[in-house]
């Protein structure tokens, strides 16, 4: 279950709403962190730290694709693949990560190091095409360039 | 009373209330729209935008679950532009549905089939979607089976708003449904198989379990009745077919927080067709019951009962209607002459407090207080008062519960007081006196040594600032409650745990001699019980003993002579329930084998004793007592086991019918 510091920091969470039930989007990115993903023990707990149904949770957690709803890499990459990414090469980055590192859309290596996910627009079409690493966001990517800003995320 | 509006509605003139939705007002005008989300009595959630409308002045249609009336509105539910509207929804809707109309069970009473008929639509003009979802049906109870789901979330809301959270919608879009926590079955997810969703549901995806080729809507008969099997006294709607009860739905009117029941009367029909039930009068013959005819059986009875005169005790369980128990209280004093006659009520309520308890509207009533009393929807303790509560609450009532004991309800309460119930009565008395009601003498005499605690305070504001609260009360804390009504104008109502035991107590069956534990501690010569009385051995001292009941019982095999009674759901006449109303049973389908109604049978046995007692018509006089101070004090001696009762009096039903697989499973977790 959850541990004791991150309790209190979904307490201060839920002392910002006026009901718990406001708190519980941010609990939930909370559990996240701790639990890796929206599994089952990790909405558990968060219906017993916010006391709301369990089944509730569940269906808030799910309504929301940008919750992580299967276990993950330690990294994520969220990579681009419209229009303007695409036109720029982005499909040739999807081969590429998918022949140096065999990652495909949703999957993660096997060392458990990276997972991809391939997005609709994040953005930066200025900069096609784009990615974002965990919170850090590339762009005017290569294959070349992809493969060593990879190279830094052990 | 709420300020009226005039309006509009296809061109009709509608009176409504101010603040009313739009498509409660069409009702009023006897005007349908079409929904799937709307549930009356709560509020609309906009989801299923089937019923749009156009309303003069708006340029976009609106919606009817939601939008409220206002004065001088002109409202059109047919316009061409709607129509094609809601046309498209259904159609939408229809792509992901399988067209299994003729197979299907909710066919002639699912909103889907009848909205698909009006608007001409025989399949989906947009691509065919299957999800091929799993079916639960692991439980003979609800079946759910969401492929046929059109998301409309009703099963979802009312699932919540009655405080039982099982179900919600896992995903989102088309390819979202409807689960429970961790898409377990249901069995595994805290449900309670009440069965409030299978109402809910307007097409086929949540049904009652083992309904499949056991009829369809227009092969039943409708019968409204009442529940008789706790101290609610529910309404619910019997659906009959040849001559068999097939199924039970909640049967309180639409839109009423009221209208819940449990699984214990949805499902315990099953046991009016069974092996237990006693089919034939048995009489006694050394070691073994043999079967008798009813004119021997009544002779015998009659016999036995003359020469045990005075020293014959009569009891009976509250659940038999007035009609039966105002009967057998004349069979008592008028044929037999005794003034040993008494009902299980005994147990558990003085004749106080269930004479003088008030009459109480649940949709009327803005704060409840739930004193001494445990009600509960999990363990089916008086299980509907705990659901409607709940529900009020949900529509904005508030609700303080005073319990020495933890209890579920209390984590819904808005105040929450536990320690001694009569102790804590008495600090908000003090502290609605400190606000300024006026207390007779010995009510401020007696509370001048009480301070009034923070969570007393509290409850004596949210008390002061209610316009019809209503105090549920253990019977031995009605005296206590009752002093809260010397200071503001509050209903109280003591809850009993059997649904006619207001009315047993007021048709008089209330001892001048034995008590119903004197009986059965053995001080009759003769003993004459009806129905299932929460007893398994034979008291001693009794050399006869007549049991009448629906079931075989432990307790009938001991029997000298048994006599076979008609269930409820058999039976006709009438109850007062807790709440103070008098409610219609019917004679839903005829009773089984040779079983008669309790009254024909006590009636037979006056006629053979000689001495007829004439059916005259039942009134139960109306009991107003003086509102006087009573001390704040427990009643003692009237302590049982709410949920050890209610099983044992329902045991018969619990064990010869699909409720039997809910005992199997406790035994095999434990
Ligand atoms: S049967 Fe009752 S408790 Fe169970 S899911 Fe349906 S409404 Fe909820
Ligand atoms: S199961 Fe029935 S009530 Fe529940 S969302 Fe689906 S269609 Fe509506
Ligand atoms: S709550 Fe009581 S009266 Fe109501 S349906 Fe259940 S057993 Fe019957
Ligand atoms: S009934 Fe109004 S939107 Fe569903």
């Amino acid at each position: 279950m959850l541990s004791e510091t991150v309790l209190k920091e979904i307490e201060e969470i839920k002392a910002k709403y006026p009901s718990a039930r406001s708190a519980l989007l941010p609990a939930l990115y909370v559990a996240q962190r701790e639990f890796g993903w929206q599994s089952e023990k990790a909405m558990q707990a968060v219906a017993q730290a916010l006391n709301l149904p369990e089944a509730e949770v569940r269906g808030t957690a799910t309504f929301y694709s940008m919750y992580k709803h299967k276990p993950m890499g330690r990294h994520l990459i969220q990579l681009c693949t419209n229009v303007s990414c695409m036109i720029l090469g982005a499909e040739r980055l999807v081969d590429f990560l998918k022949n140096r590192y065999g990652l495909t859309q949703n999957g993660t290596t096997a060392d458990g190091r990276f997972s991809l996910v391939i997005m609709e627009c994040i953005g930066g079409c200025d900069m096609a095409p784009a990615m974002l690493l965990n919170t850090d966001f590339y762009g005017d990517l290569t294959e070349e360039k992809i493969g060593e800003i990879l190279g830094g995320y052990k | 009373m709420a300020n009226m509006v005039k309006l509009k509605i296809d061109g009709k003139e509608i009176n409504a209330q101010e603040g009313m939705t739009l498509i409660d007002a069409a009702e009023l005008g006897g005007i349908h729209i079409p929904n799937l989300c709307y549930i009356k009595g709560m509020k609309g959630i906009g989801a299923c935008r089937l019923c749009m409308v156009d309303i003069e002045g708006s340029k976009t249609p609106m919606i009817a679950c939601t939008t409220k009336v206002k004065e001088g509105m002109n409202v059109n539910t047919q316009s061409e532009r709607v129509r094609e509207n809601r046309k498209f929804v259904i159609d939408l809707i229809l792509s992901m549905h399988p067209l299994d109309c003729m197979t299907c069970t909710k066919a002639g009473v699912c909103n889907l089939q009848n909205y698909a008929y009006d608007f001409e639509i025989k399949d989906s003009t947009f691509t065919r979607k299957k999800f091929g979802f799993a079916i639960d049906e692991g439980n003979p109870f609800v079946k759910r089976d969401p492929d046929y789901c059109v998301l409309c979330a009703r099963c979802v809301r009312v699932c919540k708003e009655q405080g039982t959270n099982v179900l919600e919608f896992l995903g989102r879009g088309v390819g979202s449904k409807v689960a429970t926590a961790n898409d377990k079955p249901l069995e595994e997810s805290g449900c309670t198989f009440c069965g409030s969703c299978i109402d809910a549901c307007p097409v086929n995806a949540i049904l009652e379990g083992e309904r499949w080729r056991r009829g369809r809507e227009w092969d039943y008969t409708k019968i409204k009745s009442v529940c008789l099997n706790c101290g609610n006294g529910c309404d619910i709607d019997v659906s009959t077919k040849d001559g068999e009860v097939v199924k039970i739905n909640a049967g309180a009117e639409k839109g009423s927080a009221e209208r819940y029941i449990c699984a214990i009367g949805r499902y315990g029909f099953d046991s009016v067709i069974s092996d237990a039930r006693i089919t034939y009068p048995l009489k006694r013959v050394g070691n073994a019951l043999k079967e008798v005819s009813w004119d021997e059986a009544l002779k015998i009875a009659a016999e036995k009962l003359k020469s045990a005169g005075k020293d014959t005790g009569f009891i009976s369980t509250a659940n038999i209607l007035n009609q039966d128990a105002f009967i057998f209280g004349k069979l008592a004093s008028e044929a037999v002459k005794t003034k040993n006659v008494d009902a299980t009520v005994s147990l558990y309520a003085d004749e106080d407090s269930m004479k003088y308890s008030d009459s109480a509207d649940m949709d009327e009533a803005d704060v409840f207080v739930v004193a001494g009393l445990n009600p509960s929807q999990w363990e089916r303790v008086t299980p509907a008062l705990d659901a409607v509560i709940r529900k009020r609450i949900q529509r904005g009532a508030k609700l303080i519960t005073i319990n020495a004991d933890d209890t579920r309800l209390a984590s819904a309460a808005n105040v929450s007081i536990k320690g001694d119930e009569a102790a804590a009565l008495g600090q908000i008395a003090k502290a609605l006196i400190a606000k300024g009601a006026k207390a007779p003498k010995e009510m401020e005499g007696a509370l001048q040594a009480v301070n009034a605690s923070e969570d007393a305070e509290k409850a004596a504001a949210m008390l002061t600032e209610a316009k019809s609260p209503v105090i549920f009360t253990a019977p031995s804390l009605f005296n206590a409650s009752k002093n809260i009504s010397l200071l503001i104008n509050t209903k109280v109502v003591a809850v009993p745990f059997e649904a006619n035991a207001r009315g047993v107590v007021a048709m008089g069956l209330i001892t001048e001699g034995k008590t119903y534990k004197e009986m059965v501690n053995g001080g009759v010569k003769a003993l004459y019980t009806v129905g299932e009385i929460p007893l398994s051995a034979r008291p001693k001292g009794v050399d006869f003993l007549i049991v009448q009941n629906s079931h075989m019982t432990e307790l009938a095999r001991q029997a000298d002579l048994v006599l076979p009674s008609a269930m409820p759901l058999e039976s006709e006449g009438t109850i007062i329930n807790y709440l103070g109303k008098v409610k219609q049973a019917a004679k839903t389908v005829e009773p089984f084998g040779e079983s008669r109604q309790h009254k024909d049978i006590f009636t037979a046995i006056s006629k053979e004793m000689g001495s007829p007692i004439k059916e005259s018509k039942v009134k139960a006089a109306e009991a107003k007592a003086k509102p006087k101070f009573s001390p704040f004090e427990k009643k003692q001696g009237l302590d049982i086991n709410p949920l050890e009762f209610t099983e044992s009096i329902n045991r018969s039903v619990i064990y010869s019918s699909r409720l039997l697989w809910l005992k199997e499973r406790e035994k095999a977790a434990v």
